[in-house]
């Protein structure tokens, strides 16, 4: 695989002074400030200043934790006065949660850095501690070193499989971003999804909340979204685009519409989404035109025909009967399926949504890509999925279940350093800057850099399915699809 | 269409000890340079008052845990962690979180809403282990959540007809059975006995405003509650009907403890309650092993409302410690086929309790075959107690509880059931269900960890082990 030729890995470290610590070197006061782990610790934990009577205290995050103990500069050993102790941090703890550990946090934002996974043998980041779906398969890798060169390696998918004339669009990474609106995050955050998608020449969505102005010149790799609200959507920004999204529902809150609360419908906000500034606005639940199937066709003949050229796709969450809905839009002419689980992403949901409405999307796969192939409907179909995709092993165990590719939220947030807190939809929305249209809070970075970092996290992930379809001997990402059978699940397959 | 049914919160904060989860320590090498002051925007680090040249101690209270502070401080001097309170609140069924969203809904009366994505297990035991299913495209519309379309969030207590027989002429035959309506499907169940006078009191007021009722010992109902008997479900020994005349006069619902011997002769236990007035009857029996079987029997012996009552964790009461104790979830499951499958269901009302934690289960036990839930932990949570699971079953009650108006108190609870609701609004509007009578038993509606992951991945993975063997 050769990505892109836009695609320029460059270093883009941390905005901040320090980064989460996972261990902890504590120097207790028999120190006598000789300065020997200062010398020894080649990572700079360690400082001592001439002229100081103290050792500075240690800067954690440098420290590579406990696998330093084999080394003959390990500072707990050759501090003379057993000064030295380490251990993990209880601050690693307050990071992250069962499917979005520490460690895959950590992991990301390394990627987020250098564009590789990252080399430290600490951290496990391509499962998480869920207990459940992606986090119990495992791969079954065939023993054998790999005989096909990664060069070859094409992660390529088509978009339309329908052979009916419109565009057929290729993307080079089977990934994409998913839909955030305008005023769900900054301004940054929105053009550097954008410049990311341009230069991995995939896509990122508009979300529900209009087409900004400032998104025209990545026309090409943006999709617009045509959710229940109707919101800012124009013939002209259909017309703009290569693909329009129905949006019927959003995994993390099925069934519930969107909510834009009045505070944060501001002058512009309200401009784009052609309503009053300052009330709250409603995305009803479901689209209030569509009660069949034949409903739904017609919209998507309407996008049709104002855009002769685009793609549709259509984004639904994961009901029981999701492969029906999977098929009635096969039959009402989708190009695309886009299924979003239960434990996706959002900027603002209710939790008793987020964890019990609605099914995971690992199942959701495995239904929808049965069923659109008994209904002989999946090759003119592309299955993409969403909602729980964390990591490039998620992304190839979701493809082996049956989809195409995915489509990822989170990761890019947590690329722009997101630590998963939860308060984007508070008061003046996220303290880092990344979901908030704060004047103070969305300036905390800029396009360029994080631009750089999201290239860099979908590089590292190109680098990791690139390996993994090394490992299986496969040519193309499309061998993948649907193979359940180089997976195991650790509950159900018997021991090796 | 019936009246709307609102329920009026309003914020009431309790300025009690509440548990937090992270604290935060300023180390010795701070420099007091205000960096922290700057960046966090929760204001969780401010100057000291009496010294403006120092930071004061961090107030940890309302760190959102955002990291800025612990990333930006120039020195590396502040530190995070999970707070030990927090920790060791509660065990493995009420997980600490539990504790912290309660006390919120208690304050602001609303549904929790925050940003990303779950972080919790993929699934759990018991009501974890279940999902509720949404409608998609091709079915009616469901707006319920913003005033658009009423859900009904009513269920009524008391025993159905199986079908109604008419005479030649037409006239309607059947008796219909008294029954009583309440506007949320949850009760309020049976408070420790020694709860302050004003705790009391708000439980049995925030009962009356919401127009349910609460499970009081008819012993325990003193003579100024009276007035609120309406809305007050005494709970007497079968041998004690006529001791408790005067109660069973006014009341609209009795609850008798379960016995043996009721399975033989509860028609006459009933007729007697029914001499005294109208009162509908509830039978408080225990989740034990065998519970679907005396249910069943009770039933077809004219039990019209059974109560069914795990313990505090959701498991069966047996005597025995062992983990293998059936959950509430499925306690519930089987009643619910035990009656169908003997064509009874109808016939009782079924209430479930024990582990009710989170407004979540609500439906979920509905869904699993109850009619209306019991809540009793939560209610007391709402007003700052915590609890501990281990090493044994500890509620403590917050220091200076007593001294709070009992107005106050109402409002929390209220507020909690309000927030409660509009959950329950949420999951029905969801699965495009406009009637909560209309949740009992559709388990058709909600999605099983342990069937869908054994269709899945379970069909899956064995079978190419066996075609491999
Ligand atoms: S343990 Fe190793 S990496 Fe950590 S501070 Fe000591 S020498 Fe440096
Ligand atoms: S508020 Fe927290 S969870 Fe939301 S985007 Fe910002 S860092 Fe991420
Ligand atoms: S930023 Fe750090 S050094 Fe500065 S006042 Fe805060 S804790 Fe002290
Ligand atoms: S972690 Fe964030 S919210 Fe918590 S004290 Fe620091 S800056 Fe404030």
């Amino acid at each position: 695989m050769k990505p892109p030729s836009a695609v320029k890995i460059k270093k883009m470290p941390s905005r901040f002074k320090h980064q989460v610590a996972k261990y902890k070197v504590t120097r207790s006061n028999t120190c006598i400030n000789c300065g020997t782990c200062a010398k020894s610790c080649p990572y700079g934990v360690h400082e001592r200043v001439e002229g100081h009577n103290r050792v500075r205290p240690p800067i954690n995050y440098k420290c590579i934790g406990f696998e330093c103990q084999n080394n003959d500069f390990y500072c707990v050993a050759k501090c003379p006065r057993k000064a030295l102790s380490l251990s993990l941090n209880p601050m690693y703890e307050t990071l992250g949660d069962y499917r979005w550990t520490a460690d895959m946090i950590t992991a990301t934002w390394i990627m987020a850095e250098t564009g590789y996974p990252p080399e430290r043998k600490d951290l496990e980041y391509n499962i998480g501690n869920s207990g459940g779906g992606f986090d119990k398969l495992r791969f079954k890798f065939p023993p054998g070193r790999p005989k096909i060169d990664k060069l070859e390696i094409s992660t390529e998918i088509t978009l339309n499989r329908r052979n009916d004339g419109r565009a057929n669009i290729v993307i080079s990474t089977p990934v994409y971003g998913g839909g955030m609106s305008f005023g769900s995050v900054s301004l940054p955050t929105m053009l550097s999804k954008a410049r990311n998608a341009t230069i991995w020449n995939t896509f990122t969505c508009t979300g529900e909340g209009g087409y900004p102005e400032m998104l025209q010149p990545y026309d090409h790799n943006v999709i617009t979204q045509v959710a229940t609200g109707l919101f800012g959507v124009r013939e002209e920004t259909i017309q703009r685009v290569r693909i329009v999204e129905f949006k019927y529902a959003q995994g993390a809150k099925p069934g519930l519409g969107g909510h834009l609360l009045g505070e944060k419908n501001t002058e512009s906000v309200a401009r784009m989404r052609e309503a009053v500034q300052g009330t709250s606005l409603f995305s009803p639940f479901p689209f209030h035109s569509v009660y069949s199937i034949e409903d739904h066709k017609k919209h998507i003949d309407w996008i049709k025909e104002i855009n002769p050229q685009a793609l549709v796709s259509v984004k639904v969450s994961t009901p029981n009967d999701v492969d029906m809905v999977a098929v009635g839009s096969y039959y009402a002419g989708a190009h695309i399926i886009h299924i979003d689980g239960g434990y996706g992403g959002t900027g603002a949901a209710p939790d008793i949504a987020k964890k019990n409405i609605a099914m995971p999307i690992e199942y959701a796969i495995i239904k929808v890509h049965n069923f659109l192939k008994e209904e002989g409907a999946r090759e003119a179909m592309t299955l993409i999925a969403s909602g729980g995709i964390r990591t490039a092993h998620d992304l190839a165990k979701a493809i082996c279940l049956g989809a195409d590719g995915a489509v990822i939220g989170t990761a890019e947030l947590v690329s722009l350093e997101c630590v998963r807190c939860g308060n984007c939809e508070s008061g003046r929305g996220c303290a880092r800057g990344i979901a908030s249209t704060d004047s103070e809070l969305s300036a905390l970075f800029g396009e360029e850099w994080a631009t750089q970092r999201l290239v860099n996290m979908y590089h590292a992930w190109n680098v990791q399915l690139v390996e993994i379809l090394q490992k299986f001997g496969m040519r193309s990402v499309r061998e993948l699809v649907g193979r359940t059978d180089l997976l195991e699940h650790i509950d159900y397959s018997a021991p090796r | 269409m019936p009246k709307k049914y609102h329920i009026n919160s309003k914020v009431t904060p309790l300025n009690l000890d509440y548990v937090f989860k992270f604290n935060i320590e300023r180390g010795e090498n701070c420099i007091n340079c205000g960096k922290c002051t700057k960046v966090c925007i929760y204001e969780a680090h401010k100057r000291r008052k009496d010294d403006p040249r120092k930071m004061a101690d961090p107030n940890t209270v309302v760190c959102r845990n955002c990291f800025r502070c612990i990333q930006e401080c120039p020195r590396g001097a502040l530190e995070k962690s999970l707070d030990k309170d927090f920790l060791n609140i509660g065990g493995s069924y009420w997980k600490s979180d539990i504790f912290i969203t309660l006390w919120k809904q208690a304050e602001d009366g609303k549904v929790p809403v925050t940003g990303a994505g779950y972080r919790g297990p993929f699934t759990g035991s018991g009501f974890d282990g279940m999902w509720t299913d949404m409608s998609e495209i091709v079915r009616p519309t469901r707006d319920g959540i913003h005033g658009r379309e009423y859900i009904n969030t009513s269920v009524e207590l008391g025993r159905k007809l199986n079908h109604l027989t008419f005479d030649e002429k037409g006239k309607l035959l059947s008796k219909v059975h008294d029954t009583v309506d309440i506007p949320i499907p949850i009760i309020f169940d049976l408070p420790p006995d020694n709860l302050s006078p004003n705790v009391k009191a708000a439980l049995v007021k925030a009962a009356v405003e919401l127009n349910t009722c609460i499970v009081l010992p008819a012993g325990d109902i003193a003579s100024d509650r009276k007035k609120y008997i309406k809305n007050i479900i005494p709970l007497i020994s079968h041998k004690e009907i006529d001791k408790h005349q005067g109660l069973i006069k006014n009341t609209r619902i009795v609850a008798i403890e379960y016995a043996d011997e009721l399975l033989s002769n509860f028609p006459a236990a009933k007729d007697k309650i029914k001499k005294i007035s109208n009162a509908l009857t509830i039978i408080r029996i225990p989740a034990t092993k065998s519970v679907e079987t005396i249910v069943s029997k009770l039933t077809q012996n004219g039990a019209e409302i059974i109560h069914i009552v795990a313990d505090y964790r959701g498991r069966e009461v047996n005597g025995s410690t062992d983990y293998n104790r059936r959950l509430l979830k499925d306690i519930i499951r089987a009643v619910h086929l035990k009656l169908i499958d003997d064509r009874i269901r109808d016939e009782v009302t079924i209430i479930a309790s024990g582990g009710i934690a989170m407004a979540e289960h609500v439906p979920k036990a509905m869904i699993c075959g109850a009619d209306l839930t019991a809540v009793d932990l939560p209610l007391l949570i709402a007003l700052g107690a915590r609890l501990y699971e281990e090493p044994e079953k500890l509620l403590i009650i917050p220091e200076g509880l007593e001294k709070i108006p009992v107005r106050t108190l109402t409002q929390r609870i209220i507020n909690l059931m309000g927030a409660w609701h509009s959950q329950l609004l949420e999951v029905m509007g969801a699965m495009g269900i406009r009637e909560a009578r209309r949740l009992r038993g559709e388990s058709g509606r909600a999605i099983f960890f342990e069937e869908i992951d054994n269709d899945t991945f379970g069909k899956l993975f064995k079978k190419r082990e066996t075609v491999n063997v």
